[in-house]
């Protein structure tokens, strides 16, 4: 992608003041950068489920945090963020590719025992909607750790990057906040 | 995590950046550390470098200039290779003086064969010229890799496949000022062989040094709540 007038020359301006420390300038960039790059995604894997869409954005936004000081406030901005952006994608359709290589796709899943005590499972968990309500009623700390850890399935490390928590102090909220959950779906299950 | 919580976190943990000087000049900056380490090695070298004799043949100073003029330019393709958007073509740029060094290394490999026969193409085992070859090599390829991790690990293997080279180029250029008279197969295997091997085996080996994950867990954001 070329840089495009007004558009690219903005985003260096920002870049320029996000590299000299303004936390603002910083987050109208990312803010400005998040819909060119979900359109850019978009417009590549059009096969794409939205919210594995949404994981790539986050996947090039994080990207752009750690090699800022790659950007020469001297250069156009948008080709060094679609660089980046394609180099995330390219990786996102390898891990893709291999993910579906050893999954098989099933219309049902197969039970394992005929018995109604060992196929409770689909029943108690059928519910995605009490499951999205338990998980914004956790305080903030244990939800960032069970998206990062459970839901992106992001080691340990990686989800300290991003959160800035300390791998034993995600431990903890990831173990906290399951079991937090698990009482939660239980009781409502129960009720 | 929605994206706009992402982008709170990520802005909150800003800090001030110093942008990386151009490919170029982080070439020349590892230049600056690397030749006079590698120039204390062969001087601290017991056997003395015959410079002078080296001079006075032509094949040999092609040869020299050209492993480092491939050691320069495959340490600006290295560093240009961590930078998004950076021009492409300089990553092809070692070709030439890669070619040039390779040429002179077979024109040598010839000329003996023509004037000794099979003898030149023996091979004996030149154990002296290991450490000194290890010795040279080894403070130049962890300064430019740790100077690569600072970039983005776009292309990892290529990157360290590059800075391998580069740390090649510089070291037989110096080597080579050992054995002015030889250019026999001996000294291709030794010199040559072994660094392209290492070289190959570094870029394989590239992910293990650069990769998203690890620049992931270099940047521990501060500022969460």
């Amino acid at each position: 992608m070329r840089e495009s007038g007004g558009t690219g020359e903005q985003l260096a301006r920002l870049m320029r003041r996000a590299q000299e420390g303004q936390s603002a300038a910083y987050a109208e960039l990312l803010r400005e950068v998040a819909p060119l790059l979900r359109s850019e995604i978009r417009r590549r894997l059009r096969f794409l489920p939205p919210q594995d869409v949404e994981d790539l954005v986050q996947d090039v936004l994080l990207s752009l945090h750690v090699v800022r000081s790659t950007y020469d406030p001297a250069r156009p901005f948008l080709p060094w963020l679609m660089a980046i952006a394609h180099n995330r994608v390219v990786d996102g359709i390898r891990r893709q590719v291999r993910r579906n290589a050893n999954e098989v796709a099933v219309d049902e899943p197969p039970e394992t025992f005929a018995t109604d005590a060992t196929n409770r499972f689909d029943e108690s968990y059928g519910d995605p909607e009490a499951l999205r309500q338990a998980m914004q009623r956790l305080p903030q700390g244990q939800r960032t750790a069970i998206e990062l850890v459970k839901l992106r399935e992001m080691s340990l490390k990686e989800a300290a990057a991003v959160s800035g928590m300390s791998v034993p102090a995600l431990k903890v909220a990831v173990h906290r906040g399951i079991g937090a959950l698990r009482k939660v779906l239980n009781v409502e299950g129960k009720a | 995590m929605n994206t706009d919580d992402l982008i709170r976190q990520l802005s909150g943990a800003n800090a001030p950046v110093r942008p990386l000087r151009p490919p170029w000049a982080r070439a020349l900056l590892w230049l600056v550390l690397a030749v006079p380490y590698v120039a204390l090695v062969i001087l601290l070298h017991p056997h003395t470098p015959e410079v002078a004799e080296s001079m006075t043949d032509l094949r040999l100073v092609i040869e020299i200039l050209a492993a480092l003029a491939t050691g320069v330019t495959a340490a600006w393709a290295a560093f240009a290779s961590t930078v998004p958007g950076a021009d492409r073509r300089i990553l092809w740029l070692p070709v030439l003086p890669g070619s040039v060094w390779a040429a002179t290394l077979g024109a040598g490999c010839l000329d003996d064969w023509l004037q000794y026969g099979a003898e030149a193409l023996a091979l004996r085992p030149d154990w002296d010229c290991l450490p000194p070859a290890i010795l040279v090599g080894t403070l130049p390829l962890i300064s430019i890799l740790v100077m690569l991790r600072r970039g983005a690990p776009l292309r990892p293997r290529l990157s360290v496949l590059l800075a391998a080279l580069a740390v090649a180029g510089l070291g037989n250029a110096g080597m080579r000022l050992f054995h002015p008279g030889d250019a026999t197969i001996m000294i291709l295997i030794w010199h040559v062989g072994v660094a392209f091997a290492l070289t190959a085996l570094a870029g394989l080996a590239g992910k293990a040094v650069l990769s998203w994950r690890q620049a992931w867990a270099r940047v521990q954001p501060r500022g969460y709540a």
